[in-house]
């Protein structure tokens, strides 16, 4: 019997065997368009490949839209997405960012999660990688081994910023299962342990080849950045190590004020002498910075003749845009007034409301009738702080700056007049950012002044938020909001999908 | 010792068998029989009943009168004469030149039922098989395999609820069995797994058999548990030369466009009057006339039968600049050798498909286009004298079709030599080897299509990226072979059939595709995308990739019949996949059955037939992509590097090497009865599947994960329903016949135990929201729930109650804290249907034939989208679109919102297809000829403010994802009615 099998499987499978060899039991897989984990890694091109993985995770922070940038901004008192009629409820996610009243269940949340701890993930794979390696190569993985440190610090201060209360993971094959949740102080201790103990090892060069990557600059901005916040992070203030952090980088030499502030902003600003930190977005590269789609009016496309109709979402809070005066020229970080097309005839808006003051011709007012159901369409000026372009596609090719020299000097007046509000050295550094504006020089400094100060100057780039936090203004009143229920809204929810996927993450207070 | 003998004769049967194509069989003497075949009772001639030589392909077909002439073999007296729906009777001619028989309308218990790997007679049958034939299938304008069954089989339901002459069908046996996998059936053309529909032409079909339950199925493996139908293509007759024409022609137009404003309901309520009035379902559609022709011939001489055919169809759709040609041949072809016992063919056909494919977008802005808007502005140069005022997601519906240009080109090849080679009496060794090329849905096509955007198209980023071309292809390849071993045995009083076999088919993919734009001239389309300014500036898209995958299997069955009374069936088929992770990659599926048929043991006047079955399988779903069960990296975007951007690479997939297929198990209990000589027949079946290890794509946390998601193994589903058959066979009214026949599926249960296992946890509450409701405004909103312990298919949202002074919706509040906001979510309705029915109804009057067929669907709900967003009367957007305009709109809601007020009872009964034909008196060369009137889609009968009622078994804007069905989405093409001439002639 047992043969009678044998001998009727042998004669089965014989067909097979005269058409395709030996491959009639065998089931393998066969990849071809995509590699494995085990065949990769194996030149030094692969480790490069494998190193900008660590970088491109930042690719999603700043750019898109409905991540980490959106919930910095719209939760802040300078841009808001208010609902148009029948465009932008979208579950009242933004209304409810604006308002404070967001929940665990926001997709920014979730998305903004996503791309810092896939950033952590990078690193920490590359981290164990490159310990490997030994021999004449040792020296070099050092320093790859220093920058990844740092940059997966920067992943860590956002979420430390953010989340505050998040898992620190550093390994990658050893990783637990499910990692708990640390406490914001652990991670603030962790964030600085990284930062410092990365410095001797980085890179101080400042040239085309450390450019959008990690230096000792840029490490120390983001020292300052963590200190100038350490009392809300922790309860205990840093000012002192604020400035020491903010000098290295000032005293350098290595970065200077751009003579014209929009030089930071261009399309082209890779050679900024300002920006220490950027994320080097490119239409074709480093496709994701999707400004234009997400602040310009559908009819705007014409004025700067996008290849894609613009979505008409964001635009800035009229008394935020009303604390600027009319002779700063950051003034032109808006887009407001009339709208032309690129012939220069004004455009008309088919879809304007018929209760529209301006009419059906394109006109971006400060005025905002109403934040939900029904604002205008046209209403709201716009984000132009960035160049648009002529004929840009939805992904910008403009850098966007994390760390600039201009905040690093603001850090330091801050912390200097919050040791002495009369620190005669902090009104200098402020007044040094206002004649570049030319804006009319102060002569005194107070904490609503240095806020609105750091409002002028940092406009959209993404830290309204903590320094609406730091200067305890987060929770007050605004126009279309009231203050805030509770007081612990300073730290956003865990995001709930992370939550349902790791039973050791611990829920924020508030939610 | 005799097994090596046996096997050295056989390996040399093999290599025979492979080389044995033009081999002359043997003549022999032979004499002619003539004779006539009629319905026992009534004695009217049954007109194109077969008549073959036993165990040969060697036969004819009865003429007007039922009259045949056959010439017989010597040696051979054993005559089987068929005749659907009349079963199979076996006459022994001994030495008479004469034979008239008599069939008994509705016996069809000895017709042959196609069951995979082999056949079986209906007696015979202890799982749950439909068999439909050709005489049986949908009539009219069918220009798709899968029209021919809608409706007929209980428990599948074949739903397409557009008109789109290039859409293809849902196709759902027995509700829901996976989530994770292909919920399609598995098809399979004479005995070709995963073949491509497209290679088959309607006309070629002789017969459709469905395996249904575990038990029938089971002899599939990974690939049973969404059912299996098998597609048994027609096949030529030796001795009886025939050619056979049948050619229809139809006329096809819109059954019904939403119910939008006009011109002047649209200016009185607030609408911007632009000055002119248009009817935009009239200006983008057309009425379409398509034609097809088909022509067979066969015959064969000799021990060769063949069966050669060529279509043609020209099938225009409604939608200007939409439709396809079709051109299809095929080969069926077997010759007989060494006495008889090899048996070599070859099945071989190509189809050639030019498609024009349609912009189905072109009909959402048709309904919210402005009525009053003109269709060409001759001032508007940037977009080619089309009317275009801007706005958001609005483009000009007309514009849309005559500026731009989809395209696509398909061509299968399925080809197939196969051999069989009797090593003794009873014992048969066959092998088979299959090349097909195709593409899509593990089937076999070369696809190649292209998109042209205008340089003028306000619509698809024309004018923003100057004009855009793309093009593609993709290729599909499936290697299969396969050999069986058969063996027919009796022991006792017991006969048996035994089968082993071995399977192994390989499918391989692979397409390359480029997308460019800024063109200084539409004059090139797609034709010379090198002309694009993209690509020197980097813009442009290119891409290519390849995969495959692998299943073998061994698998065995063992029937056996006892006086044909009691009966039983037990088959295992041991199947691996290159799919399934290191640690699971086989899988064994076994299944037992078992009937009796009591008529045979009771004495009951007036009962001929009643079977009582029952079965158990398990069968899988396999995992629906490649390499999931991979550590993979790919290209993960590029990082700037020494002032240059370089590539990168990371995780692209975590590992999961346990992963594997969905298990189901699946009990069948039926019964088939026949009482008052066969005057009524039917069958009842009742099944119950408990679906385990389910596949889902489960949010993992990043780190310790490289990736944020993981397919695995996890969850329950359990499914239960009822199917009934039931037909009163040639009931006399006069001289009228008339033959009703009634199939009704109650779908009993669809829950999802559940779907989560220690960390891999299904959203928090144990559920999770899908189909978003979308843009403009309505991002975010969800409008099914799918929830542990809860039905699939749940439409869940507010409770709509009133409308509030601001012309806001209210709700009713279910969590008790005293509002009534989109918080408070519940239950609205299902997408999937509780009852299906068909009623096909067959009357004839001498040479005149009528056929009308209904079908219907009941408890299914829909989500209206046009209505969401288009009825309110949003002061904002009345200024922007125009407006839907049903008996259900709530004047007073301004806002667009999602609740129970958009959510309606889907239930329909439709008139599906009707045919009139009538039997030309015929003499001389023609042995045929029939002529008809058909309709397709006559009128449905339905509460449903949309257009169409039939069910949406997945959201066509979430790949058709089969958890979130009931979507009644806004770019869909609109279903049409069609009228039709028809001929059929034979020669």
């Amino acid at each position: 019997m047992k043969n009678i099998l044998k001998y009727s499987k042998v004669l089965l499978v014989a067909g097979c065997l005269l058409a395709f060899n030996n491959s009639c039991t065998n089931l393998d897989e066969e990849l071809y368009s995509t590699v494995t984990f085990d065949n990769f890694f194996k030149s030094d091109e692969e480790f490069i490949a494998a190193l900008g993985a660590a970088y491109s995770s930042l690719i999603g922070l700043m750019g898109n839209h409905n991540t980490t940038w959106s919930a910095q901004e719209v939760s802040s008192d300078e841009l808001m997405i208010p609902q148009r009629g029948g465009d932008w409820y979208d579950g009242g996610q933004w209304l409810r960012m604006y308002r404070h009243e967001y929940l665990p269940t926001e997709d920014a949340f979730n998305n903004s999660w996503g791309d810092l701890f896939k950033g952590v993930s990078a690193c920490n794979r590359l981290i164990e990688q490159f310990s490997a390696i030994t021999g004449d190569k040792a020296a070099a993985a050092k320093a790859f081994i220093a920058e990844l440190r740092a940059i997966r610090a920067l992943d860590y201060y956002l979420l430390l910023d953010m989340f505050g209360n998040v898992p620190i993971v550093t390994s990658f094959k050893t990783a637990d299962a499910a990692p708990a949740t640390q406490s914001r102080a652990a991670v603030y201790a962790f964030v600085e342990k990284e930062l410092t103990e990365s410095l001797p090892d980085i890179t101080s060069e400042v040239t085309g080849a450390t450019y959008a990557r990690m230096t000792k600059w840029a490490v120390n901005g983001l020292l300052a950045k963590l200190y100038i916040n350490a009392e809300r992070y922790t309860g205990t203030a840093q000012w002192d190590k604020a400035i020491t952090a903010s000098d290295a980088i000032i005293n350098s030499g290595k970065y200077s004020l751009e003579d014209n502030f929009f030089n930071n902003f261009r399309t082209d600003n890779a050679g900024s002498k300002e920006n220490i930190f950027a994320i080097p977005y490119d239409k074709v590269f480093a496709q994701g910075f999707n400004l234009p789609m997400m602040t310009l009016h559908y009819e705007s496309q014409k004025t700067f003749n996008l290849t894609e109709q613009p979505w008409n979402g964001y635009c800035s809070v009229e008394e935020f845009y009303n604390s600027f005066d009319a002779n700063d020229s950051r003034k032109r970080s808006f887009l407001a007034g009339p709208q032309f097309n690129s012939a220069g005839k004004q455009l008309t808006d088919a879809g304007a409301e018929a209760s529209d003051p301006d009419g059906a011709g394109l006109n971006f007012t400060p005025a905002i009738n109403e934040h939900y159901p029904n604002c205008l369409r046209q209403a709201g000026v716009r984000i132009g702080k960035f160049e648009f372009a002529s004929g840009a596609t939805r992904d910008l090719s403009n850098d966007f700056p994390i760390l600039r020299l201009s905040d690093i000097m603001l850090i330091k007046a801050e912390a200097l007049f919050r040791k002495n509000a009369g620190d005669a050295t902090a009104l200098a550094l402020v007044n040094q950012i206002r004649n570049r504006a030319g804006a009319t020089p102060l002569t005194s400094l107070s904490a609503d002044v240095l806020l609105a100060e750091r409002g002028r100057e940092m406009f959209a780039e993404g830290w309204r938020r903590q320094d609406l936090i730091r200067f305890g203004k987060y929770a007050a009143a605004r126009k279309w909001k009231p203050a805030d229920a509770k007081p612990c809204l300073d730290i956003f929810p865990i995001p709930t999908a992370q939550i349902n996927a790791n039973k050791n993450l611990k829920q924020n207070p508030c939610y | 010792m005799i097994m090596n003998r046996l096997f050295a004769s056989l390996l040399k049967g093999t290599v025979v068998l492979l080389l044995m194509l033009g081999v002359q069989s043997f003549s022999f003497a032979q004499r002619t029989v003539t004779g006539t075949v009629k319905e026992a009772g009534t004695g009217e001639a049954l007109i194109g009943a077969t008549v073959l030589v036993k165990g040969t392909t060697h036969g004819t077909i009865t003429d007007i009168d039922g009259h045949f002439t056959l010439d017989v073999p010597a040696g051979n007296d054993v005559l089987e004469i068929s005749y659907t729906g009349f079963g199979t009777e076996e006459v022994t001619i001994g030495n008479s030149n004469t034979v008239d028989v008599s069939l008994t309308a509705g016996k069809a218990l000895e017709e042959v039922v196609v069951t995979g790997y082999g056949s079986q007679r209906r007696k015979e049958v202890t799982s749950a098989v439909t068999s439909i034939k050709a005489e049986d299938f949908n009539k009219g304008a069918i220009t798709s395999p899968a029209q021919l069954l809608q409706g007929k089989v209980p428990g599948l339901i074949i739903a397409k609820p557009n008109g789109d002459p290039n859409g293809g069908f849902s196709i759902r046996l027995r509700g829901l069995s996976t989530i994770g996998g292909n919920t399609e059936p598995l098809i399979i053309v004479d005995g070709v797994p995963g073949a491509s529909l497209s290679s088959v032409d309607p006309n070629d079909i002789e017969s459709m058999d469905v395996l249904k339950d575990g038990s029938a199925a089971a002899i599939y493996g990974t690939r049973g548990s969404n059912g299996v139908i098998l597609i048994t293509t027609k096949k030529g007759i030796e001795g009886k030369t025939t050619i056979e024409y049948s050619g229809i022609a139809s006329s096809e137009s819109l059954a019904r466009t939403p119910d939008v404003m006009t011109a002047a309901e649209y200016k009185a309520v607030g609408g911007k009057d632009q000055g002119a009035s248009t009817d935009w379902f009239k200006t983008i559609t057309r009425s379409a006339i398509q034609h097809q022709h088909n022509l067979a011939l066969s015959g064969g001489a000799k021990g060769l039968a063949y069966r050669a055919a060529f279509n043609f169809k020209d099938v225009p759709g409604v939608l200007i600049n939409s439709g396809f040609k079709q051109l299809n041949g095929r080969l069926n072809l077997t010759q007989k050798a060494l006495n008889n016992k090899l048996t070599v063919g070859l099945d071989i056909a190509a189809t050639n498909r030019n498609q024009q494919n349609a912009f189905n977008d072109a009909f959402k802005y048709a309904t919210i286009f402005n009525p009053t808007a003109p269709v060409l502005d001759s001032k508007n140069v940037t977009n080619g004298g089309y009317f275009e005022p801007g706005g958001f997601d609005y483009y000009n519906p007309l514009a849309i079709v005559k500026q731009n240009q989809s395209s696509g080109v398909l061509n299968t090849l399925l080809s197939t030599i196969h051999g069989e080679y009797e090593i003794f009496k009873g014992l048969k060794y066959s092998l088979s080897y299959t090349l097909g090329r195709n593409n899509g849905g593990g089937g076999t096509d070369n696809a190649f299509s292209e998109t042209y955007i205008s340089k003028q198209s306000a619509y698809g980023t024309g004018v923003g990226r100057n004009g855009l071309a793309s093009r593609q292809t993709s290729n599909a390849k499936n290697d299969y072979l396969s050999s069986t071993l058969s063996y027919l045995f009796k022991f006792s009083n017991v006969e048996f059939s035994a089968l082993a076999g071995y399977d192994y088919q390989k499918f391989t993919y692979d397409g390359f595709g480029l997308q460019g734009g800024n063109f200084l001239t539409n004059a090139f389309t797609n034709n010379n995308i090198g002309a694009s300014q993209d690509f020197p500036r980097g813009l442009g898209n290119v891409y290519s990739y390849k995969n495959s995958n692998k299943l073998i299997a061994f698998f065995g069955r063992l029937n056996a019949n006892l006086n044909d009374t009691w009966f039983a069936s037990a088959s295992v088929r041991r199947e691996g996949s290159s799919r399934f992770g290191a640690n699971n990659k086989w899988g064994v599926f076994p299944a037992v059955s078992a009937g009796v048929n009591l008529s045979r043991l009771l004495d009951i006047s007036g009962l001929d037939n009643l079977k009582l079955r029952v079965g158990y399988g398990v069968t899988g779903a396999n995992i629906s992509q490649d390499y999931l069960s991979q550590f993979q990296y790919g290209p993960t975007g590029n990082f700037y590097y020494n002032g240059n951007y370089v590539p990168t690479y990371g995780p692209i997939s975590n590992p999961n090497p346990d992963l594997k297929w969905e298990r189901k198990g699946e009990t069948n209990v039926g019964v088939d009865f026949g009482f008052g000589g066969y005057k009524i027949t039917g069958s009842v079946d009742y099944f119950h599947r408990n679906i385990n290890d389910l596949l889902y794509n489960f949010q993992v946390p990043v780190p310790p994960n490289a990736f944020n998601r993981t397919w695995a193994n996890v969850g329950k589903l359990n499914s239960s329903g009822l199917e009934a058959l039931v037909s009163l066979n040639n009931l006399k009214l006069g001289g009228l016949k008339w033959t009703p026949s009634v199939n009704a599926t109650f779908y009993l249960d669809n829950t999802l135990v559940s779907l989560s296992k220690g960390d891999l946890k299904f959203g928090s509450g144990g559920y999770v929201d899908l189909a978003d409701v979308g843009s403009p405004g309505l991002n975010n909103f969800y409008m099914i729930r799918v929830q542990e312990g809860g039905k699939i298919g749940q439409i869940t949202g507010p409770q709509y109650t009133g409308v509030d002074a601001a012309g806001n919706p209210t709700y009713k509040d279910f969590n008790g804290d005293g509002k009534g906001t989109t918080d408070d979510k519940t239950v609205l309705g299902n997408g999937l249907p509780t009852m299906t029915l068909g009623f096909n109804n067959n009357f004839t009057l001498g040479r005149w034939s009528l056929n009308a067929f209904l079908r219907g669907a009941f408890g299914h709900s829909l989500v209206n989208q046009f209505r969401i967003f288009y009825e309110n009367r949003n002061a904002g957007s009345i200024q922007s679109y125009n407006r839907i305009n049903t008996r259900l709109a709530v004047p007073a809601v301004k806002n667009a919102a999602f609740s129970s007020l958009y959510v309606e009872k889907g239930d329909f009964m439709r008139l599906d297809n009707m045919q009139l034909g009538y039997n030309l008196p015929v003499k001389g060369v023609f042995n045929r000829a029939f002529i008809y009137l058909a309709g397709n889609n006559l009128f449905t009968i339905t509460k449903y403010t949309g257009v169409d009622p039939e069910v949406r078994f997945g959201d066509s804007e979430d790949n058709n994802n089969p958890l979130s069905p009931g979507i009644d989405r806004r770019s869909n093409y609109i279903t049409t009615r069609a009228f039709s001439l028809g001929v059929n002639l034979g020669f």
